[in-house]
């Protein structure tokens, strides 16, 4: 097989500047929905990633990885959605600042 | 002129757009959608990349199942304009420093030769016939991968019980 139509390094930056828009958005946004769901835009930049690695060296096992991401994924949202929904019950908010039990 | 790179610029601006519009709209239910168009940009990148199953997951499961679930949770809170979006003022501040300084780490790992020790990658393989379909990932989960993907099943059910018994317990 010849090489990529797309080189490796467009997806690799493409990547790099998804997991940096994840970041940012879990470290200045104060709703809590909003961090998951920049975690969930981390968790696909990854994704493209062993994809993209997948197809250059021509084995499913990156393929496979996904897999296994989507279903932690899975896991966490499911989780964090429902303490989520607790502290709302609780405090009547979602927002990261205002859920300070444990400052002295 | 090739298609391939063509295709690839319009999702990989598609997907960029939408995850700025994640992080930066003020709407958490507009942010939800967006997110949908960031995951369903990297299912075209899937496909343009021989991933067809994990193109299909990545609609069914994430920007089906996994979006639904946030949706409903959005709709069930009810979270209505507090003013603010954004963190105050330091926490901010450093956010974007962090954020800069992740960006130029990753760029320079991605972008020097075989992880700087120079050489380059070696030439692509030639790609199996049937290299992505549910046939080949089938054969591969349930041969190598069998106990991870057992494993992942006790995952899912720890995550279903821990997810109903959060959810109906009243806290004091």
């Amino acid at each position: 097989m010849d090489a990529l139509p797309v080189p490796l390094a467009a997806y690799q930056i493409l990547a790099a500047v998804l997991f940096t828009i994840g970041v940012v958005g879990v470290l200045v946004r104060r709703s809590a929905l909003i961090i998951f769901m920049s975690i969930e835009l981390m968790l696909n930049a990854v994704n493209l990633s062993f994809v993209a690695f997948s197809r250059q060296h021509a084995s499913m096992d990156g393929h496979i990885f996904v897999f296994f991401v989507m279903a932690v994924a899975a896991a966490e949202v499911a989780i964090g959605l429902a303490i989520l929904v607790a502290i709302f019950r609780n405090k009547e908010t979602a927002n990261v600042d205002d859920v300070h039990l444990l400052k002295g | 002129m090739a298609l391939e790179p063509i295709l690839f610029a319009f999702f990989a601006l598609t997907a960029i757009a939408c995850a700025l519009g994640v992080v930066f709209h003020r709407n958490p239910v507009h942010c939800a959608l967006l997110l949908v168009g960031v995951l369903l940009s990297l299912s075209g990148l899937f496909i343009l990349l021989n991933a067809q199953f994990i193109a299909a997951l990545q609609v069914i499961v994430y920007a089906g199942a996994i979006m639904v679930l946030f949706l409903f949770v959005l709709m069930l809170l009810n979270l209505r304009g507090d003013g603010r979006v954004l963190s105050p003022g330091a926490t901010k501040g450093f956010g974007f420093l962090f954020g800069v300084l992740v960006l130029v780490e990753l760029l320079w790992t991605a972008l020097s030769p075989n992880g700087g020790e120079g050489g380059g990658l070696p030439a692509a393989p030639a790609l199996p016939p049937d290299f992505g379909s549910p046939a080949a990932i089938g054969r591969i989960l349930y041969t190598t991968w069998l106990y991870p993907f057992e494993i992942t099943s006790i995952l899912l059910l720890v995550a279903v019980i821990g997810a109903v018994v959060l959810a109906k317990r009243k806290f004091a």
